[in-house]
């Protein structure tokens, strides 16, 4: 008996009451409103989708039919014609990007949550609020703007077309450091960082060990989230690099689509749409459960 | 706390001999430092630096093409700004409107949708899956330009005939309305899917053991929702509302930004001006942010707060 009720517990917590009696008859009233939510979220990517299918006489009509009427292959043949025309390999573009992402990534998550563990956590830090107020401001601060002092801050370090350039710039993110803090301030006891710091463990240990496992749905979620990010951003690999060889997928497909006879290419345009999208959404699926996981598997709790 | 025993004394045998004592404050300070400076070493590089360049520029105007020509002209970016430029201030204020109105709707709806994902009933990881495609997608470049080719929220809702039939049955007048409706709501849902991803983080935060404590104590489930999930959530909520507010207020999309864009590399290349422009709009959003950061924290609950 006791199990069953515990059962309950774990899923249940969240609900308000009156819902949740009606929820015991049937789990019905959850399902009427995801799908109905799962069926909007679901129209732009069945959009690009039956788009990436259309002959090229339904990509031209106006206004554009939501689904196709006669799918054709036609578009990623024309995508890969495109492509083979171009005076670097594909899989050089390739290359860029998941070494970039990956990298700017990893590096990104490392230094947000170095950063804020003993913004969150540290008893003496003069200039803590300094740095924490510089963080909120830079938050808000339309990159349009600063993109081209960014600029000659690159040209000047000599990183213009190197990895660099397209790495570097981007590390310190403000709202990854926002995030992570509030989430140090609030999912890690002091008594467990005290504990630790009373056995002698020193600060590098203790990050590693109990704090970042604890915040792990807060990095996992900034792993997604910058990896999408990274990936369909090609102002910076437009910008700070010059040889084709440094450029990434989403600026080649720009290239494809942009270039002259454009009409022509609205297929491989549609075609490219769709394959762009497929990285973002396996690392969606495969980091999301992390997500939730982690902190059901950690097991303390303040 | 067995699982807290068992990670702290595998820190400590990985934590090897002490060092030599300097002052105990100092040490632990100059650590903070150690763990902060990378990133605001990139952070004064990357973003301070080029800022206050910005900040710079806007003072002057461009002579020619050349980056290092400048000539200064004290406020008149700024009094262009508010005084001759006839179509910044209108974009503006539509953009605060717009977003004003916007962001508590996203805010209240991820939330919902949240809680409702993080339940346990079938199928809820591809529910959770599929509210978060939206953005996964809708942030992609070559997206981007398919729906600058005229694709907007009107061609998607068609995919569910909804308008139609109440045109049909109900009338044109209504037709338009829950087009409209539909719009708005179907927009509210795209933007929803950050902001759910840590609600749900946050939601999974929340200690199992509290609900347990409340349900001893005899707090029914209403209690619990408004006094234990609540609460506990409150730190997210404020990183979710400094997020949505962001977001809206630097989306590409926003006709402020457009116009600074443009201004900047369309129009003539006036970065002297597009740079007032931006320090305008930045100064703008940045009290909205304060007062809104100074009102929610003083509702907000922090479990493992750092006096400790």
């Amino acid at each position: 008996m006791a199990t069953i009720a515990q059962q309950r517990v774990a899923y249940d917590d969240t609900l308000p009451r009156l819902w949740r009696s009606i929820r015991r008859a049937s789990p019905a009233p959850s399902y009427l409103f995801l799908l109905p939510m799962a069926v909007f979220s679901m129209l732009p990517i069945v959009y690009v989708i039956s788009t990436a299918f259309k002959p090229l006489e339904e990509l031209l009509l106006f206004p554009p039919p939501f689904l196709v009427r006669r799918p054709t292959l036609d578009n990623f043949q024309d995508l890969l014609f495109a492509t083979n025309a171009l005076s670097v390999p594909f899989t050089r573009y390739l290359f860029n990007s998941v070494f970039v992402v990956l990298c700017t990534v990893m590096l990104q998550v490392v230094m947000c949550s170095m950063c804020a563990y003993p913004l969150s956590k540290a008893r003496v830090l003069p200039g803590r609020n300094l740095i924490f107020g510089a963080i909120v401001a830079a938050l808000m601060f339309a990159p349009q703007v600063t993109r081209i002092p960014q600029y000659l801050v690159v040209q000047k370090l000599g990183l213009i077309d190197t990895y660099g350039a397209l790495i570097l710039p981007s590390l310190a993110w403000s709202y990854g450091l926002f995030m992570m803090k509030q989430f140090m301030d609030n999912a890690v006891p002091n008594e467990l960082i005290e504990a630790a710091r009373v056995d002698g463990a020193q600060e590098w240990t203790i990050f590693w060990r109990i704090v970042m496992p604890n915040v792990a749905p807060a990095w996992n979620t900034l792993l997604i989230f910058g990896f999408i990010q990274l990936w369909n951003d090609s102002f910076s690999p437009l910008v700070f690099t010059r040889s084709e060889a440094m450029k990434t997928v989403s600026v080649a497909m720009i290239g494809l689509t942009n270039g002259p006879a454009t009409i022509a290419r609205q297929g491989a345009q549609a075609a490219a749409a769709f394959l762009m999208t497929a990285p973002t959404i396996t690392v969606f699926l495969l980091r999301q459960a992390k997500v939730i996981q982690t902190m059901a598997h950690s097991g303390i709790k303040a | 706390m067995r699982i807290a025993v068992a990670r702290t004394s595998e820190a400590l045998a990985g934590a090897g001999p002490r060092r030599r004592r300097m002052s105990l404050t100092t040490q632990r300070t100059l650590e903070g430092y150690f763990f902060v400076s990378p990133w605001v070493i990139g952070f004064l590089v990357f973003l301070a630096w080029p800022l206050f360049q910005s900040l710079f520029l806007s003072f002057n105007e461009l002579q020619a093409t050349s980056l290092t020509d400048l000539k200064w002209k004290g406020i008149d970016n700024y009094k262009e700004a508010f005084v001759i430029d006839a179509r910044f201030l209108p974009r503006l204020w539509e953009t605060l409107r717009n977003n004003l109105l916007d962001v508590p709707v996203i805010m209240i709806f991820s939330l919902f949708s949240a809680i409702l994902a993080n339940q346990k009933i079938k199928g809820v990881i591809g529910f959770r899956a599929v509210f978060f495609l939206p953005l996964v997608i809708g942030s992609a470049q070559v997206i981007k330009q398919l729906f600058a080719q005229g694709v907007g929220g009107a061609t998607l809702s068609q995919g569910v005939n909804i308008q139609e039939l109440v045109f049909e049955y109900i009338g044109p007048d209504a037709a338009a309305g829950v087009s409209d409706l539909l719009n708005r709501l179907l927009f509210v849902l795209w933007k929803t899917g950050v902001q759910m991803l840590i609600f749900l983080a946050g939601l999974n935060s929340v200690s199992p053991v509290l609900y347990e404590a409340a349900r001893v104590d005899g707090a029914t489930d209403w209690d619990r929702f408004w006094k234990v999930t609540l609460p506990l959530l409150s730190p997210v909520i404020l990183v979710n509302l400094v997020y949505t507010i962001v977001d809206s207020f630097t989306d590409t999309f926003n006709s402020v930004l457009e116009y600074i864009q443009m201004t900047a590399f369309a129009g003539g290349f006036r970065l002297g001006y597009a740079a007032a422009l931006g320090w305008i709009y930045f100064i703008v959003v940045f009290a909205i942010l304060f007062v809104v950061v100074r009102i929610t924290n003083r509702y907000v609950f922090y479990a493992g707060d750092r006096s400790g």
